[in-house]
């Protein structure tokens, strides 16, 4: 897939200006260090008391894409972004494998330059878009559950860790329903229940209603966390397909709210 | 109180079921119904546990102060304009109508529920009005100087016996503190006492102490009822929203 021009239109929205505030830099606890005293983002994958690996903490993304603006800034967003963010499957090989309206549906979003885009309305990224959206996300992990704190829109995510079912017919959402279950040192998220019609990516690889998305969260060790993720989708997609999304751990900061309708004006910019 | 506001969606069930799987470990009635004056369950190391899924009363939504006695609630000159002004005017500019958050504490007397849960440091409060979140830090951690203004401010919290004490200050300077428009500012200092009386019932009093606002601060109680059996659903309350042009405030 060619590089898309998409997006810097993408996260358009607000950054809340940190102008004369303070950022929020409180010291996280219970940071394993190096003997210099530095971060061992190499130090083993902490445990909760019921054993299993605990993924809490602030991550991030990778986002290394450059931002070049002799090469037209398409990707000099806000925040910096990863490949990904732009197009989930830049790293598989051979490429999507569509069923042919979706591959003409992601042909025509692609060249609208993510005009159609609900993010870029500051609606919801859903499942699992928002692994790739560069905001930080807290995992917050309790018993029975694990929440994801998302600072786009200040919003959040529910993974059921009970062993209850999935709903029969649950209402569509952004989110889905979504159910995990410890399979070793492995979190393997299920969800269903995804609104029809989201967005996989900027380029805007598309995600259907009849999608399974299944996402294995493995702390690989105190500071990084990959996310498998598997999307069965057959009415977009002829067969599954999975990709790796790398997040680093972030220290010493905390999430601040990134309120994407506030004063918002770039909706009526977008191109026709 | 006219109108408006929590105009937008509510996105409508048809065909789809509700969330109703059963929580669990509450205390049941022989009937099966959830025994909501049983006694408030605590948490491993002896506190109350808060946590669990909660919807207000209700009452309050338009006016936060309907319960305070004439000169209890005292605006400063600039305060009282404004309120008389977002009164008039139906409350059109309201923020939350536009889809920004309810902000705090307003998310306390909508209509909505919202799920508290319990974690290493910190209390983390899901609200599903505008699908939003809160944290309140427990870790000993003291109110930041001067913290970047946010619709849900930077709430730090402690136990006084059985009562959860939540100081939150770095607030919006337009905060609306209920639908009707009382107003909040950059100065306002929240205090927040929850109290679980019993399996099904949380009280809050909440104290607004903003003297750009009002001369004094002052305080109002409200009340949570439990919500077990069930869990919030999603609210995208800028997802096909048609609500603005029709406005009708002048």
């Amino acid at each position: 897939m060619n590089t898309v021009p998409v997006l810097r239109l993408l996260l358009v929205g607000t950054i809340t200006v940190a102008a004369s505030a303070q950022w929020l830099n409180y010291p996280t606890a219970g940071v394993p260090k190096t003997p210099s005293g530095l971060p061992n983002l190499g130090a083993p994958t902490p445990r909760t008391p019921a054993g299993t690996p605990d993924l809490s903490g602030i991550w991030e993304p990778e986002n290394t894409l450059p931002c070049d603006p002799n090469d037209g800034g398409d990707n000099c967003t806000d925040i910096p972004i990863g490949e990904q963010f732009l197009n989930i499957a830049a790293r598989l090989k051979g490429g999507l494998p569509y069923q042919p309206w979706a591959a003409d549906l992601s042909k025509v979003r692609a060249e609208g330059r993510g005009k159609d885009d609900p993010s870029v309305r500051c609606l919801p990224n859903g499942v699992p878009r928002a692994n790739t959206i560069p905001t930080f996300k807290k995992i917050v992990q309790v018993p029975g559950m694990l929440v994801i704190l998302d600072e786009y829109n200040a919003t959040y995510r529910q993974i059921f860790v009970d062993g209850r079912p999935f709903p029969v017919d649950p209402q569509p959402t952004w989110n889905g329903y979504s159910v995990g279950k410890w399979n070793g040192d492995t979190l393997i998220v299920e969800t269903i229940g995804l609104r029809d019609g989201l967005w996989l990516d900027g380029m805007g690889n598309p995600l259907t209603d009849a999608a399974k998305v299944t996402e294995r969260l493995r702390r690989v060790n105190f500071g990084n966390l990959e996310i498998e993720v598997t999307v069965d989708d057959p009415k977009a997609y002829t067969k599954p397909w999975t990709v790796t999304l790398n997040h680093f751990i972030v220290l010493n900061a905390e999430l601040i709210d990134y309120i994407c309708v506030e004063n918002e004006k770039d909706a009526s910019h977008l191109g026709k | 109180m006219k109108t408006i506001a929590v105009l937008i969606v509510a996105a409508s069930i048809a065909p789809a079921q509700w969330l109703d799987f059963p929580t669990p470990g509450v205390p049941r009635n022989p009937d099966g119904k959830p025994n909501l004056t049983a006694p408030a369950p605590k948490t491993p190391d002896g506190k109350p546990d808060l946590s669990g899924t909660w919807t207000t009363k209700g009452g309050y939504t338009g006016n936060i102060a309907r319960d305070l006695k004439p000169g209890e609630l005292s605006f400063t000159p600039w305060a009282s304009e404004l309120y008389k002004h977002r009164q008039e005017t139906l409350s059109k500019d309201d923020p939350q109508g536009f889809c920004v958050l309810s902000g705090v504490p307003r998310e306390h007397v909508v209509p909505y529920p919202f799920k508290i849960l319990n974690t290493t440091g910190m209390i983390v409060i899901l609200y599903e009005a505008l699908h939003s979140y809160r944290q309140l830090y427990m870790d000993g951690r003291k109110l930041p100087k001067d913290p970047n203004p946010t619709w849900m401010g930077y709430s730090v919290a402690h136990w006084e016996s059985d009562t959860l004490v939540v100081d939150s200050a770095g607030f919006v300077d337009n905060n609306w503190l209920d639908n009707g428009g009382h107003p909040g500012t950059e100065s306002l200092k929240l205090t927040e006492r929850f109290h679980r009386r019993d399996y099904g019932h949380i009280d809050l009093q909440v104290t607004i102490d903003d003297p750009k606002a009002y001369t004094k601060p002052w305080t109002v109680k409200l009340e949570f009822t439990a919500t077990p059996d069930t869990d919030l659903i999603e609210y995208v309350c800028d997802e096909n929203e048609k609500d603005v042009p029709h406005l009708v405030g002048k």
